[in-house]
Formats: C-alpha cells, sequence, structure tokens
C-alpha cells in the first residue's frame, strides 16, 4: 500500500480532466452569484463557527472539518502544521484522517500539530483492513494512535466502503467490525462509523446489518443532490437511526465543477453544510487560503433555505446527470489501489476508466 | 434441425425469435457482402428480430441491414426495430430520424422504434418535456409508420426506473441481462419485475456483458452466458454478431435451446458475483468513458479527446451540429 500511488491516480485523473476542458464542450452555465451579501459578511467576520452535537452523543463538534488526506500533500509540513493551529485557533474541532493516506504522513503531521493541542479537539482517523481481518484492524489501530500521539480517537472508522461485497466482508467473524467492539471496549475508539464515496446502495447496506454505528461518512454536494444520491438515499435513513452524518467532498472531490465556472466555492459549501441532518462537512485543506476561504463560510453560518437549495440543486442537475463531477463514484481513480488488490480486482491501470 | 423458439412480445400481439440480431455489429465486417451472409444466414435459421439504431456507424448499420433484408423480399415476415437518438432533443427531430431510418431500412413502417440511450439522470425529464421524444413516439404510431414503441440504455437500473415512472405506456424496454448483471446494480433485479408489472416487454441485450470480457479471462463460456441471458423472462436476447462463424456458435445455443432451473442459475450467478461485484465486466454501466460520444455532446457533457472511441466517433460522425431544429 502506498500513498505515492494514490497521489499518482489523482495526478492522471487531474489530466484527463484537463483533456475533458479541452474539447470545450462545457455546457454556459448562468454565472453564478455570489452568495453571501456584504452584510452577512460582515456579521460572518464577528461570528464563531457553529457547534453541532455529535450523533446520540452530547459532544459538540464544529459544523466544519479539516481532512487529513490534504494536509500530508502540502509540500511543506510546517505550512500544514500551520494549518492545523489556524483551523484550531479559529474554532475548527473535527480533524479527519485515515491510517493509509500518504503512507501514515498525514497522521504523523496531525499528531505533531496537535501536540498540547489534544484537549477539546475531536479526533477521528480510519481503519484501512479493506476486507482484512481484525487484527489487521487491530494493528493499525496502534500505529494511528502513535502516530497521532494519543491515547485514544474520538472516532474510528472503516475506510472506503466502496464494492458490494465489502458489508459481507467487513460483518464476517473476524472481520473489521469486530474490531471496531474490541477498539470501544479497550477505550481507544469513543465512536466507531463507516466511510464510503462510490454507491448509496453500499452505505444502506451497511447500516441495514443493525449494528450501532455512530456515525456515517459519505459525499454530499450539490451533484449529489440529483445524481447516485448520497443525500436523498442515506442521510435520512442515518438520521432515523440516530447517526452523525460527515460530508465530505463539498466540492465534488477535486472542484472541476468550480474550475469549469458551474459553482463557486462558497455556493458549494454553503449547500453542503446546509443540509438538514449533517453534522460535519470535511472539507480538504491544502493552504491557509482555502483554509480562511472555508472559514469564512463558516463563521456565523446561516444554512440555505430550501427553496435556495432547490435552485441550486435545479441549475446544476443538467450538468450533474452523467457524474463527471462527482468522479469518484464514475471512476475508479478515487479507489485505494490496496482496495483493489485485497479484493482480486484489477488495477486501475488494467482498467480503461 | 430444431427451429429457434419463437416467444410473444409482451402483450402487443407480436412474436419475436428467441435470439435478435443486433444492429451495430451488423455495421462492422469490412464488406456489405459479409454483412449480407450473416443476415441471409440469420433469417434462414428463423431468426426474425433485427435491432439497429439511427447512429450506428453514421447509418451504415440501417443501410446495410435494409439492403440485406429488401434483397430477401420476407420484410414483412420480419420484425425490424430501430432507435432513435435525440438524446433530450426534440420530437421534431426525432421524426426527422425516423424518415431517415425507413429510407436507410428500405421500409415504409417499423415494428418497434425505440427511444437509445437512456443514460443519463435527467433523461427521462428531457423524453417526457412538452415537445421531447415522447410526442413523436404518439405521432409515429397514429401515422403508421411505427407499431411499438419503448426505450432502451445500458446504464442504470434507476434510470430506467424513473422513466417507466414517466407513465408513458411503452410496449418495450431494452437492458443489459446477464449472469454478471444478475448480482450487480442489477436491471435483472430491480427493472425486469417493475417492467412485468406493467406489462412491458422486455429485451435483453449485452448477454456476454458486450465485449465477452468473462469469455477472454475464462471466468464464463459463451455458451453458458447466452443461456443464462435466454432464461430469463425476456421476449429475445439481442446478439452482437459480425461473422458467420459468431452466428454459427449463437443458433447451436438456440437451436437446442432449454431455459436453465432457476438453481443452474443461481449457481451461475453466485460463481461469478465476486468478479461482478466492481463491475469490471460492465464498463458500460461503469465508465463516462463508455457513454455515447453523440448522447454527451448532445447534453453538452465533456468529451476526453483521447479516448481512441471519441476520436473515432469526433472523425466519423456528420451530425455533431448542435441541438437541432
Amino acid at each position: 500500500m502506498s500513498n505515492g500511488t494514490t497521489r499518482r491516480d489523482l495526478l492522471k485523473l487531474t489530466t484527463t480532466g484537463a483533456a475533458l476542458a479541452m474539447t470545450g464542450c462545457m455546457p454556459a452555465a448562468p454565472p453564478p452569484e455570489t452568495p453571501m451579501a456584504s452584510t452577512s459578511s460582515a456579521r460572518a467576520r464577528t461570528s464563531a463557527i457553529p457547534k453541532r452535537s455529535f450523533g446520540r452523543t452530547n459532544v459538540m463538534v464544529s459544523a466544519i472539518g479539516v481532512g487529513g488526506f490534504h494536509l500530508g500533500g502540502v509540500p511543506d509540513e510546517n505550512d500544514a502544521v500551520r494549518i492545523v493551529h489556524e483551523a484550531i485557533d479559529s474554532g475548527i474541532t473535527f480533524f479527519d484522517n485515515a491510517w493509509e493516506y500518504h503512507d501514515g504522513k498525514s497522521e504523523e503531521i496531525l499528531g505533531r500539530a496537535l501536540v498540547g493541542k489534544r484537549e477539546g479537539v475531536f479526533l477521528m482517523t480510519k481503519v484501512c483492513t479493506h476486507g482484512r481481518d481484525r487484527a489487521v484492524g487491530m494493528q493499525q489501530l496502534e500505529d494511528s494512535l502513535r502516530r497521532l500521539k494519543t491515547d485514544h480517537l474520538d472516532l474510528w472508522q472503516v475506510h472506503e466502503c466502496v464494492y458490494d461485497d465489502d458489508p459481507e466482508l467487513h460483518f464476517a467473524s473476524g472481520g473489521v467490525i469486530e474490531a471496531l467492539v474490541e477498539a470501544k471496549k479497550q477505550g481507544k475508539a469513543r465512536n466507531v462509523g463507516f466511510t464510503g464515496h462510490k454507491d448509496p446502495n453500499i452505505h444502506l447496506a451497511m447500516l441495514a446489518r443493525g449494528f450501532a454505528f455512530d456515525s456515517a461518512q459519505m459525499p454530499l454536494n450539490c451533484f449529489d443532490a440529483t445524481f447516485r444520491s448520497f443525500e436523498q438515499n442515506v442521510v435520512p435513513v442515518a438520521r432515523k437511526q440516530g447517526l452523525a452524518v460527515i460530508g465530505m467532498k463539498s466540492m465534488g472531490g477535486e472542484g472541476q465543477a468550480v474550475q469549469a465556472g458551474v459553482v463557486t466555492p462558497e455556493e458549494a459549501l454553503r449547500y453542503a453544510m446546509s443540509i438538514p441532518g449533517v453534522t460535519v462537512t470535511v472539507s480538504g485543506i491544502d493552504s491557509l487560503d482555502i483554509l480562511r476561504q472555508n472559514l469564512a463560510v463558516a463563521r456565523g453560518f446561516e444554512p440555505m433555505t430550501a427553496d435556495e437549495m432547490a435552485a441550486l440543486r435545479a441549475r446544476v442537475a443538467g450538468p450533474a446527470a452523467d457524474g463527471h463531477f462527482e468522479l469518484y463514484k464514475t471512476t475508479k481513480h478515487f479507489d485505494a489501489r490496496v482496495g483493489r488488490e485485497q479484493h482480486g480486482y484489477p488495477s486501475p491501470d488494467e482498467l480503461p476508466l | 434441425m430444431s427451429s429457434i423458439p419463437q416467444r410473444a412480445l409482451g402483450k402487443t400481439g407480436a412474436k419475436v425469435s428467441a435470439i435478435g440480431l443486433g444492429g451495430h455489429h451488423l455495421g462492422d465486417p469490412k464488406s456489405y457482402v459479409e454483412c449480407e451472409q450473416i443476415v441471409h444466414e440469420a433469417i434462414d435459421a428463423g431468426v426474425t428480430f433485427f435491432d439497429n439504431c439511427w447512429e450506428y456507424h453514421n447509418g451504415k448499420s440501417e443501410d446495410w441491414a435494409g439492403r440485406a433484408i429488401g434483397s430477401t423480399g420476407k420484410r414483412k415476415s420480419l420484425f425490424l426495430m430501430s432507435k432513435v437518438c435525440t438524446h433530450g432533443r426534440s420530437a421534431a427531430m426525432a421524426m426527422q430520424m425516423l424518415d431517415e431510418s425507413l429510407r436507410r431500412m428500405r421500409t415504409d413502417y417499423l415494428d418497434l422504434w425505440q427511444v437509445h440511450g437512456v443514460c443519463f439522470e435527467n433523461d427521462p425529464e428531457l423524453a417526457a418535456a412538452k415537445g421531447g421524444v415522447f410526442e413523436a413516439l404518439d405521432r409515429a404510431k397514429r401515422d403508421g409508420k411505427v407499431r411499438f414503441v419503448g426505450f432502451t440504455g445500458h446504464k442504470d437500473p434507476s434510470i430506467h426506473l424513473k422513466m417507466i415512472a414517466t407513465g408513458y405506456p411503452f410496449d418495450t424496454v431494452q437492458m443489459p441481462l446477464n449472469c454478471y448483471d444478475g448480482t450487480w446494480r442489477s436491471f435483472e433485479q430491480r427493472v425486469v419485475p417493475e417492467a412485468q408489472k406493467r406489462g412491458i416487454s422486455v429485451l435483453g441485450m449485452k448477454p456476454m456483458t458486450g465485449k465477452a470480457g468473462p469469455i477472454a479471462k475464462g471466468d464464463a463460456t459463451a455458451a453458458e452466458m447466452l443461456r443464462y441471458a435466454m432464461s430469463l423472462p425476456v421476449a429475445t436476447t439481442i446478439c452482437g454478431i459480425n461473422t458467420v462463424e459468431h452466428l454459427r456458435q449463437n443458433l447451436e445455443v438456440v437451436r437446442d435451446f432449454q431455459p436453465m432451473s432457476a438453481d443452474e442459475m443461481r449457481a451461475l450467478r453466485e460463481r461469478c458475483r465476486a468478479r461482478a461485484a466492481d463491475g469490471r465486466y460492465e464498463l458500460y454501466k461503469v465508465s463516462l468513458q463508455f457513454d455515447n460520444p453523440q448522447a454527451r455532446l448532445a447534453h453538452g457533457f465533456p468529451l476526453d479527446a483521447k479516448n481512441m472511441e471519441v476520436k473515432e466517433a469526433l472523425e466519423s460522425f456528420t451530425n455533431l451540429s448542435p441541438p437541432r431544429p
């Protein structure tokens, strides 16, 4: 398992994106309006980031979180640490990570940044068995705790449930779900959940097992709203079960739609944060500029009205309808190599996707 | 020699052969003569169902099939289908395409005319919109230019269900049906029962997953895959055939055809399940690169100019003009 390969995959995808753009076939989108009037900007600068209760618990977390993958991609580690510190100072408490991001570098950076600041932070990381057994999961937990320089996680999630047989593999006797139970019993994980970016039906299959997950993480954005939709299909079920709903990929993963001028980053983030039932929106942040851009939306955040949300959905439904703004659903490029290997699937190089 | 089974096309009263000849592959051979040989041998063997589409090989498929069928003088005993390729555009454009299809296929009526390639989330909405392709289906039936109407697509069962949920009185619905689809993003599980409930006749396609990947990899045989597809509750199974040898192989299976038992079908599905679960053999469900470039253009979706199929398409298509009229 290497994060070098993950990054290469992403770079390759960006190249494809450039090729797509070359043909100049993008539909002419109406010029997006700036979502925030100047008065609300002024208010935003002086207001705090909202906090929401995490699932069935009384623990409050910030409505926006910092994604762990992007932290590991910042060229200078000191800059990544600065992002974490400024985020904490600004009122962000939710930090995402995964055992396999950048071969552990993402967790190491976050661990270093959290020295002396662990208290008050809601720390999440993910376990990456991809179908392997609980022992692999428990070993990864020890790795994660060591790298994050902590004795417990606030949330530990099964990473990347993206194949139809993942629920079966995870819930098999000796599978990773047993590791979640064990970690909770040992006090090393306060809450447990799962993540995935591929298909609402796979999330629903995970939720249908009757296991007491504390959270589920999924892509939530204005394109997802009408295309193979987690918002429509999974959020209501997760809410009914009392789970915390963790949104990710608020701009569609790599911001192609922003680059294409279909939405502004502000309205995309606002939409994601406004979805009824979403607890926290994890945002990939690889510079202080992006952090500050997100903070400007999150400070004093007021959700879009139902009408505003419906209007944005309607505006982007056409361009969203083939899934090219959500390539994590429609290609293999976002799927970890190790996961494909574990399942015996051909590598992304062998599949023309 | 036993004959090819004939089956009822839903509640239409028409009967069709249990295997159909795919129109796209008929445009593959290097020369018309090879296409003609396939068509004639298929007709002699008892195949009556002929699939086609306005946009296949930029019209060549319809032209060759029409010429080959016309030369037999048996048009009236055959069941000719073609598809309309508005991809969200207008009824007027659809009627123009129908006239072109009729002219190329050398006939004054089609037995079945289907909306081609319903693959994007907003296709059902566009088809049902005022001035959309549904109005053309009505008009073509009223004018006696087509007997029955339906729609096709290969992407996502939920899009088929949305299309059916428009309530339009389709006679047929076409979809990929094979032993990999049986467990993964499954048209068999999700769409077939709904179509049956509404009395819409089901047409299967891609019995060997389109590119026959499982056969090349030794995961399944052509015979068992075709048998599986034909054992589903379908009127016909459309096979892409571009050589006489392929035709004969398929006919072997069809002539001796005995439906698989439910147990046999379950066993085959289970055997295929693990390799079905990432869609590697059903890339038409997965990859944007398998979308019809014409349809992507009509929707204003970007194309990957480096993709070989897109390159070929861009070179060969003549109707790249913006949506018309």
